[in-house]
C-alpha cells in the first residue's frame, strides 16, 4: 500500500498546454499513473500528446473518470483552479506552485477538507508512491518501493535524501512533499497519521527545517505508545535568526523555531535525529530494524 | 513585509480601529517647531527591529526642546543595526493597563488564530503563553467562542466585549489587507476604560502583492533599498543571503542549500552565503553567482553543489566550464559536486576541461573547507 496515491490513479492536469504539460504527461505515465485529461479554460477539444483537453474540470472528470488533479497554473489563478478541482470531485489535488498568498492556501485547504479531499502543497513537488504512481514532478529515479514513509518540507532535500536511502536499499511506501509554506494542505501531523494507518509503512522519515511548528506535530506523534519508529533530519542549524532561508516558512523568529529546540523536542519524544545527510541511511535502517525489517539488497 | 508602526496604524485607522490621535511622523528635529504639538508626547523610533523600547527608541517629551532633542537622538541611533525611518510623535497616553492581542496566520490551525494575554507590553516574550483561539478561515470567527475563552481571565464584562469586538475588526483588516500578522502590543486600556492600539506590528504577505498596489509599491521600494548584489540576485531569480563565513556556497533548492550550509559547519568551516541557483540554472544565473562570490573578499573558496532532479547536470557542467575558463588566473579555488540526472556526462565534460567532479557532498565540503580555511582561521 501507500498513502493517498496508489496504483490506478487517473490524473487531470490543469494548465496542460503550458510549459510543463507534455514533459509531465510522459513522466507521470512512466511512474505508473494514468494521465487522462487536461483542463484549460477556453481550449476544450484540443489534444496534448494524446490527452484530451477540456474547458472545465466537471466535464473532464465526468468523461474520463479522473480522480486526481495536478494544478500547473500561476499563483494568482491557483485558488480558483483548486476550488474547481474540488467541486468536480477530485479526491487528491497537488498544487506545486510557490508564491501563493497565505489567505488562498487557507481557502484551498478548507475547501478540500470540507469535501473530504486532500490537498498537497503549495510549494511542493507533490507525492510519489514508487512503482505505483506519482502526482507531481519529483525525479522518479531517486525513489524505490519500500517500507519507509517519507515526509519532507523541502523538495530538493527529499530528492537527495531519497536517492541516498534507495541506494542503501531503503525504499519508500510514499514520499510526500508537504511544502515550504506556513499554511498548507496535508500537514506534517496529517501525514504521520496517514502513514500510521498504512500497513505497508513500517517506519517514518521526516525531513524538516527551521521555522514553523510541523516538527512539534511529528514529536507529538512519536510520543504515542503505538507510534511507528520515526527518524528525522532537520536542516538550517547554521541559519541566522530573522533571515528567511528561501522557503516562506524557513524563518527563525523565536527560540522554538530554531534547530536546537526542535531537535530536543524530537529526541525527547524518541525520534532518532540524524545530524547530517550521510547519517540518514543508517539511522533509517536502524528504525526499520526496530520494526523488524532489514534493508533490501541495494 | 513587516510594516513600520506608523504604516500599520494608518491601516488600522482606515478600518476605524482606535489609534492615538494627531500622530505625526518626522524625519528632522528642525521640523518640530512648525508643528501643532501637545505635551507630553511620545517620540517613537520607526524601525522594523524588535526591542526598540528597551534600547531608548521610545521617549517621553514634556516640551518642544525635549522633543527636538529626543528626535535628534533617536534618528542618530541604530536599533538592531537599523537606522530609523523617521520618528512618530503621538500624545503620551494615560495608560491604565497594557494588554496583548494578535491575529496570526498559523499552520497548525490551517488558518488564523487569535492570541490574547491579559498582560501585554515589552515583557510579553518572557511571560506565560497567550491564550489561543483557533479561528480558521476569517468567516469562521465566532465571537461567542472567543468570549468563552476570555471569561476566566477577564471578569470585567465591558472590557471583554471591547476585546472581542476588536479581535473581529483586526481579523477583517488581516483578511482585507493580506496580513499574516496583526499584533497589537500593547493594546492600551486608557483611564476612561476605552482601548487604543499603543503599537502595531503588521506583516503583509509578499505573495499577495499582485492584488495590492500599495504592497507592490512598498516591496519595490524595499528592493531598491537592498544592497546591489541582493537586488541583482532577486532580479535574476537567485536567492541570496550573505552570511559570515569563507566558503561561497552555490546550491540548488532551499532545503539542500541549508543542508550544505550545515555540512560546511559540521566540517569545521562556515558558509559565506545562502545562494540558491535553482531558479535560474543558466549561464546568466551561475555567471552572476560567480561574479558576486569572486568579488567578495570574505569568500576564500567556492563550492558548487547541485543535485540534478529535473535539472540536467551535464548542462550545468557545460555552463560551469565556460564560466571557469573566463575567470582570471587569480580567481578563487572552486570545488564542484554535480550529482543526479546527467552526472556521468557532467563528470566527463568537467574532466575534459581539467575539473574534478566530486561524487559526494561530504567529500566536496571537506575540500572546500580545507581550501576556504576553517572557521577559527578567519580574520
Amino acid at each position: 500500500m501507500s498513502i493517498l496515491l496508489g496504483a490506478g490513479a487517473r490524473i487531470v492536469i490543469f494548465g496542460i498546454t503550458g510549459r510543463f504539460g507534455s514533459v509531465s504527461i510522459r513522466d507521470l505515465r512512466a511512474s505508473g499513473s494514468a494521465v487522462v485529461a487536461g483542463v484549460v479554460p477556453g481550449r476544450g477539444g484540443e489534444i496534448v500528446e494524446d490527452v484530451p483537453v477540456f474547458g472545465a474540470a466537471a466535464a473532464a472528470v465526468r468523461e474520463t473518470g479522473a480522480d486526481c488533479a495536478l494544478v500547473y497554473v500561476p499563483a494568482p489563478l491557483a485558488l480558483d483552479a483548486v476550488l474547481e478541482a474540488v467541486e468536480a470531485g477530485c479526491r487528491l489535488i497537488a498544487y506545486p506552485g510557490d508564491g501563493l498568498p497565505v489567505a488562498d492556501a487557507m481557502e484551498m485547504r478548507a475547501a478540500a477538507r470540507g469535501s473530504g479531499a486532500w490537498l498537497v502543497g503549495p510549494n511542493s513537488p507533490g507525492l510519489i508512491s514508487p512503482g505505483r504512481g506519482k502526482l507531481g514532478f519529483m525525479p522518479s529515479f531517486c525513489f524505490r518501493p519500500g517500507p519507509v514513509g517519507l515526509i519532507s518540507r523541502s523538495g530538493s532535500l527529499s530528492y537527495e535524501a531519497a536517492f541516498r536511502l534507495s541506494r542503501a536499499g531503503i525504499g519508500q511506501s510514499t514520499a510526500i512533499g508537504i511544502g515550504g509554506d506556513p499554511v498548507k494542505g496535508v500537514t506534517a501531523a496529517e501525514a504521520v497519521a496517514l502513514f500510521h494507518a498504512d500497513p505497508e509503512t513500517h517506519a517514518i522519515l521526516y525531513l524538516g527545517e527551521i521555522g514553523g511548528t510541523d516538527e512539534y506535530a511529528v514529536a507529538a506523534y512519536a510520543r504515542r505508545a503505538d507510534a511507528k519508529p520515526v527518524t528525522a533530519l532537520l536542516v538550517g542549524r547554521t541559519a541566522p535568526k530573522g533571515r528567511k532561508m528561501g522557503h516562506a516558512a524557513a524563518l527563525i523568529g523565536g527560540d522554538a523555531d530554531g534547530w536546537e529546540a526542535k531537535t530536543a523536542a524530537l529526541e525527547a519524544a524518541g525520534v532518532t535525529v540524524a545530524r547530517s545527510l550521510d547519517q540518514l541511511p543508517a539511522a533509517a535502517g536502524e528504525s526499520l530494524a526496530r520494526a523488524g525489517l532489514a534493508p533490501a539488497p541495494a | 513585509m513587516l510594516m513600520l508602526e506608523a504604516e500599520g496604524k494608518a491601516l488600522l485607522a482606515a478600518a476605524r480601529i482606535a489609534v492615538p490621535p494627531h500622530a505625526q511622523r518626522v524625519g528632522d528635529p528642525a521640523a518640530l517647531a512648525g508643528l501643532p504639538l501637545a505635551f507630553p508626547l511620545a517620540a517613537k523610533a520607526q524601525v522594523r527591529s524588535g526591542g526598540r523600547g528597551k534600547a531608548g527608541g521610545v521617549r517621553r517629551c514634556d516640551s518642544l526642546a525635549e522633543a527636538e532633542a529626543a528626535v535628534a537622538a533617536i534618528l542618530a541611533t541604530r536599533f538592531g543595526g537599523e537606522l530609523p525611518d523617521g520618528v512618530l510623535l503621538e500624545p503620551w497616553l494615560p495608560i491604565a493597563r497594557e494588554i496583548y492581542l494578535a491575529i496570526v496566520a498559523d499552520g497548525a490551525a490551517g488558518g488564523f488564530v487569535a492570541l490574547y494575554a491579559p498582560e501585554g507590553g515589552v515583557e510579553i516574550e518572557s511571560g506565560p503563553k497567550p491564550l489561543r483561539y483557533e479561528i480558521g478561515l476569517p468567516r469562521d470567527f465566532r465571537a461567542h467562542e472567543f468570549r468563552r475563552l476570555l471569561e476566566p481571565v477577564e471578569p470585567d464584562r465591558a472590557l471583554r466585549e471591547r476585546v472581542v469586538a476588536l479581535a473581529r475588526r483586526l481579523l477583517q483588516v488581516a483578511a482585507a489587507q493580506d496580513c499574516t500578522t496583526v499584533e497589537i502590543n500593547p493594546l492600551v486600556q486608557l483611564t476612561d476604560g476605552s482601548l487604543v492600539a499603543g503599537d502595531a506590528k503588521l506583516v503583509r504577505d509578499d505573495a499577495a502583492a499582485f492584488r495590492h498596489a500599495d504592497l507592490a509599491a512598498a516591496l519595490a521600494a524595499e528592493r531598491a533599498r537592498e544592497p546591489e548584489d541582493v537586488r541583482r540576485c532577486q532580479e535574476a531569480g537567485l536567492m541570496l543571503v550573505w552570511l559570515e563565513g569563507a566558503v561561497g556556497l552555490v546550491s540548488g533548492g532551499a532545503g539542500m542549500t541549508m543542508a550544505a550550509m550545515d555540512a560546511i559547519a559540521a566540517a569545521g568551516g562556515a558558509p559565506a552565503c545562502f545562494l540558491d541557483c535553482s531558479g535560474n540554472p543558466t549561464p546568466a544565473g551561475f555567471g552572476l553567482a560567480f561574479e558576486l562570490l569572486d568579488r567578495n573578499p570574505a569568500v576564500r573558496a567556492i563550492l558548487v553543489s547541485m543535485f540534478g532532479g529535473g535539472l540536467h547536470t551535464d548542462r550545468v557542467a557545460r555552463t560551469l566550464v565556460g564560466i571557469l575558463a573566463a575567470r582570471g588566473p587569480a580567481a578563487k579555488p572552486v570545488v564542484l559536486r554535480l550529482q543526479g540526472t546527467g552526472s556521468e556526462a557532467a563528470t566527463a565534460i568537467l574532466a575534459a576541461a581539467g575539473h574534478a567532479n566530486h561524487a559526494s557532498l561530504e567529500a566536496a565540503v571537506a575540500e572546500a573547507v580545507a581550501l576556504g580555511g576553517v572557521a577559527e582561521a578567519r580574520a
